[in-house]
């Protein structure tokens, strides 16, 4: 059983090659783990990704995308999304 | 030589003018869509007045196809934008970053959109977002560039899209757009080649610094800021580096950089100023007219994927 923070933190060790003591609900992407734009986009693809399902392809837009700063900020847009820990 | 990039973009040739700032003018672009290629005029941070300009005398010198480059990071990008759908512009690129939130403003104007990438995810995500082509540039490209070299980063891009792909980065020539089509690419975007056009408005001296480049003649600075460039070494670019070697801050190192390219591009001060070029500079030697440039690399394609195929193609059996 996986939280959807544990879902993101693992994506955000991958791609942004952090270490898991950084990678807390409030880290955020740019500001505590230098991720700079390109690294933002492969961010939001692989997020797309683990949390498409074969009945709902999960579809983030640029201006969503752009308010995504922080884990804890992805955790309450995915579960907007009706995304649920599982 | 006829690729999907022409038929796309309604163009003779495969070969495309990069829309560098300050260089990619009316001059320069209206010569190189006359010369069957695709002329670019680059909007660089320039104010959408001197745009409008530009996109008014490049329609008055040529009736062919010609596009605008839109650098995203320009403080006018709102304007710039506003223009381009009152001038009827047909085809915008984009440089500087992931236009996918201005995309369906260009197509519901039935605009064509090809930006230019330098990383498969975001070449996948404009892919989505309704572009019609991309650009993916490698890190040899001067002015403002990735971190993947074009041999590389290509076929990756190619790769990973259904649309046609331009090639950018390291080509002066016609082995140049062989080794691109071999690559998968459509076509090709060349910068440096065209700062030596007869056409193109570039200083004297800035030209003269192109042609004197060697292999090894270019540097990436800026790195520490998220936005590194290339340029052709000389006294900025050393004032730069030892800058960062200081540590300086962004604000500082963007301080140093600001209205250098005007500087060396249009005032010819090629020590002070930034020389942006590409590292194919070095196999540039000679000025003229863009349509002998674009008809050369043409040409010189051409008659290699002949003698290539003669050469390698069949041989088992002969």
């Amino acid at each position: 059983m996986a939280t959807i923070f544990d879902r993101l933190k693992k994506i955000v060790i991958d791609q942004l090659g952090a270490e898991e003591e950084q990678v807390v609900p409030s880290t955020s992407f740019t500001d505590d783990l230098n991720a700079d734009s390109l690294d933002l986009v492969e961010l939001v693809m692989a997020i797309e990704e683990e949390f498409s399902a074969d009945n709902r392809e999960l579809r983030i837009s640029d201006e969503e995308a752009e308010e995504l700063k922080t884990l804890q900020d992805t955790i309450a847009y995915l579960k907007d999304k009706g995304i649920e820990d599982e | 030589m006829r690729t999907a990039i022409c038929d796309l973009f309604g163009i003779e040739y495969p070969v495309i003018q990069g829309g560098m700032a300050w260089l990619g003018t009316a001059e320069l672009a209206s010569a190189v869509s006359n010369g069957g290629g695709l002329g670019i005029i680059g909007a660089g941070n320039a104010p959408p007045s001197w745009i409008r300009e530009q996109i008014r005398a490049t329609r008055e010198w040529t009736s062919k196809p010609f596009a605008l480059n839109i650098m995203l990071m320009t403080p006018f990008l709102e304007e710039v934008i506003q223009v381009v759908l009152e001038e009827g512009v047909s085809i915008v690129t984009t440089g500087g970053g992931n236009p996918g939130v201005y995309i369906p403003t260009f197509k519901e104007a039935g605009i064509k959109v090809m930006p230019v990438v330098s990383s498969v995810a975001l070449a996948k995500r404009l892919e989505r977002a309704g572009a019609d082509a991309l650009v993916a540039e490698g890190l040899e490209s001067g002015g403002h560039i990735g971190e993947t070299a074009t041999m590389a980063l290509l076929p990756q891009v190619v790769d990973s899209v259904t649309i046609p792909v331009v090639a950018a980065g390291g080509i002066g020539d016609g082995r140049g757009l062989a080794a691109a089509l071999c690559l998968g690419a459509q076509g090709v975007q060349l910068g440096t080649r065209f700062v030596c056009a007869e056409e193109c408005v570039a200083h004297p001296n800035f030209k003269r610094k192109v042609l004197e480049a060697r292999d090894r003649s270019t540097v990436a600075t800026g790195y520490a800021t998220g936005h590194p460039v290339r340029c052709i070494e000389n006294r900025l670019t050393r004032q730069f580096q030892a800058l960062e070697r200081g540590g300086a801050s962004v604000e500082e190192l963007e301080l140093l950089g600001q209205g250098k390219l005007e500087l060396a591009a249009l005032n010819g001060d090629t020590e002070e100023g930034s020389v942006m070029a590409g590292q194919i500079a070095g196999l540039i030697t000679d000025i003229k007219p863009a349509a002998a440039i674009i008809k050369e690399i043409v040409d010189q394609a051409e008659s290699i994927i002949a003698r290539l195929s003669n050469s390698y193609v069949g041989v088992r059996h002969g």
